[in-house]
């Protein structure tokens, strides 16, 4: 049961608590952009969703076989050029960045394909904002939250499984979907106001986004508690 | 061990590089969609200016629909007759009459001109002030308070005196204006001349209505549609027949205008050399410049 409370809190914490966009502040440049219409809001969620789950299994799969200290690829082939110990040791920690963005760009890239060919009204909707997910930070975030939690953490056997990866990866683009579409509400609401005009356009955008993550961090603490109540802990 | 941890790393992103390259290729294959070489023609061909007038969402989604589809050639409005011919010469068809469509405001009310207005603290939006009764009197004309010059793309609308005002040397006829006015007062009509017949009231209150809000509105006399079977009274309201219209207007039609009371029937559209002739003399009032003085603008910039 310990396993499902894991999964549990880790997707509440990624969808609320610790909301990419809202709490660290990541994946701004879409919440910006693509925020004028619920419609097109919902759209960009769903698409940024999609490829955040792509490419987090992606990135857990390759930091675990390949990239991690001892990870079983890379020590069973440099075990035929060094000793066994030595290879154990070998240490790909440093092409994390290059290899997410790397595998971030081509699964985007074959999503589009898949999705053109098989869902063209779904590839109409999304236009422009597919390629433009490839250079979305929320992603490589979620990526790079999945390798701290294999590799930084300082206990091996606390290291994220494929199943908390891809929860983490799924209810983060939820999250992102939920403040994208809320920001995008209250936008529409925006757009019949008579706002000063040095606050026209984007830094009246911003506001309401800043105020919107003072809402959110109404949030915080709310997973330490969950915790305290499912383990029954006093 | 360096040199096995270099190796490894380019090992890795050489693999991974031959990996993806391979399933991106494949699934460039697989998932090969087939555009038509004449959809590409076509968008160059067009203006670009993806105003929606045609009725699609840009001018790639009309490409499409007139290459796969069969949609008539000559829905850009923007690019007019030219634009119509290029296409229709891409796709291998004769192209029809293309009338350029243009915006008719069917209302002629200024400031002056409107009774019962009352003073308005809200949004100015025509969208918001005519969600709240007693603006003004009439219930069907302008507010005046510019969605649609607002809403125009080309600066080829603009509120004078309180009245939109087509420029009708600028408008292409895209026809954003006419989707944003709350009232629907603008009609998008196909010109069959460079100036147009309109009845400028939207008026369908009976009579004695209209002249307790409105001192120009049509009151719905019938004088017109007795005189002229061009006109046809419908709601209390003068209605012309567009499809019977002909550029050449017979006398009929021209007694018909004189006949109206309220002034309503009025040509619209771009001035002829005549009118130009005709106002030469007369002043035109000063542009009232927007005065966004603040501080900000005295202090000297320093960045």
């Amino acid at each position: 049961m310990d396993y499902i409370f894991d999964i549990f809190l880790i997707s509440i914490s990624a969808a609320l608590i610790n909301n990419f966009v809202l709490y660290y502040f990541v994946g701004i440049c879409p919440f910006i952009g693509v925020s004028r219409r619920v419609d097109m809001a919902l759209g960009m969620g769903s698409a940024v969703t999609f490829v955040m789950t792509i490419a987090v299994f992606l990135s857990w799969t390759i930091t675990t076989l390949v990239l991690m200290p001892g990870a079983p690829v890379s020590r069973w082939v440099a075990g035929h050029f060094m000793s066994a110990e030595k290879a154990a040791g070998i240490d790909l920690t440093i092409l994390t960045y290059i290899i997410y963005i790397f595998s971030i760009a081509s699964s985007v890239q074959f999503v589009e394909m898949y999705v053109r060919k098989f869902y063209p009204p779904l590839y109409k909707s999304f236009g422009v904002f597919l390629p433009l997910i490839t250079t979305n930070c929320a992603i490589l975030f979620a990526c790079l939250t999945v390798m701290s939690n294999i590799i930084g953490g300082e206990n091996p056997i606390e290291a994220w499984d494929l199943g908390r990866a891809l929860a983490l990866g799924l209810f983060g683009g939820a999250g992102f979907t939920i403040a994208i579409v809320i920001m995008a509400g209250i936008r529409e609401e925006l757009d019949l106001c008579d706002i000063p005009a040095p606050f026209k356009g984007a830094a009246i955008t911003l506001i309401v986004g800043g105020i919107l993550a003072m809402a959110f961090m109404g949030f915080n603490g709310v997973d330490s508690g969950l915790k305290a109540a499912l383990t029954g802990a006093p | 061990m360096t040199w096995v941890t270099i190796g490894l790393s380019a090992g890795t992103m050489l693999t991974m590089a031959v990996v993806l390259t391979a399933i991106l290729g494949w699934a460039n294959k697989k998932f090969q969609v087939d555009v038509d070489e004449r959809a590409l023609t076509i968008i160059n061909v067009l203006p670009g200016a993806n105003c929606g007038g045609c009725g699609y969402v840009g001018c790639g989604e009309y490409a499409e629909a007139v290459a796969l589809e069969h949609e008539a050639v000559n829905k850009c409005t923007v690019g007019g007759q030219s634009c119509a011919l290029a296409v229709a010469a891409i796709m291998g068809v004769e192209v029809g009459e293309t009338l350029p469509y243009r915006p008719i405001v069917h209302c002629g009310a200024h400031y002056n001109d409107r009774l019962g207005r009352n003073e308005y603290r809200g949004e100015m939006r025509c969208s918001a002030a005519n969600l709240v009764t007693d603006v003004q009197g009439c219930t069907f004309g302008c507010l005046g308070f510019g969605d649609c010059a607002r809403a125009c793309d080309f600066d080829a609308l603009h509120v004078v005196d309180g009245l939109a005002t087509v420029d009708y040397e600028k408008c292409v006829g895209c026809g954003a204006c006419a989707k944003v006015c709350p009232r629907n007062i603008i009609t998008i009509t196909p010109f069959k001349s460079e100036q147009m017949l309109a009845v400028t009231c939207s008026n369908k209150d009976k009579g004695k209505d209209v002249i307790t809000v409105c001192n120009v509105g049509c009151i719905g006399c019938g004088a017109c549609a007795r005189t002229s079977s061009l006109f046809t009274l419908k709601d209390n309201l003068s209605t012309i027949d567009y499809d019977a219209y002909s550029p050449t207007c017979s006398l009929e039609v021209l007694d018909a205008c004189k006949k109206c009371k309220r002034q309503r029937l009025v040509f619209v559209g771009k001035p002829t050399t005549d009118d130009l002739e005709k106002t030469v003399d007369m002043e035109a009032p000063a542009l009232i410049e927007p005065d966004f003085k603040t501080t900000v603008d005295d202090t000297e910039w320093r960045g």
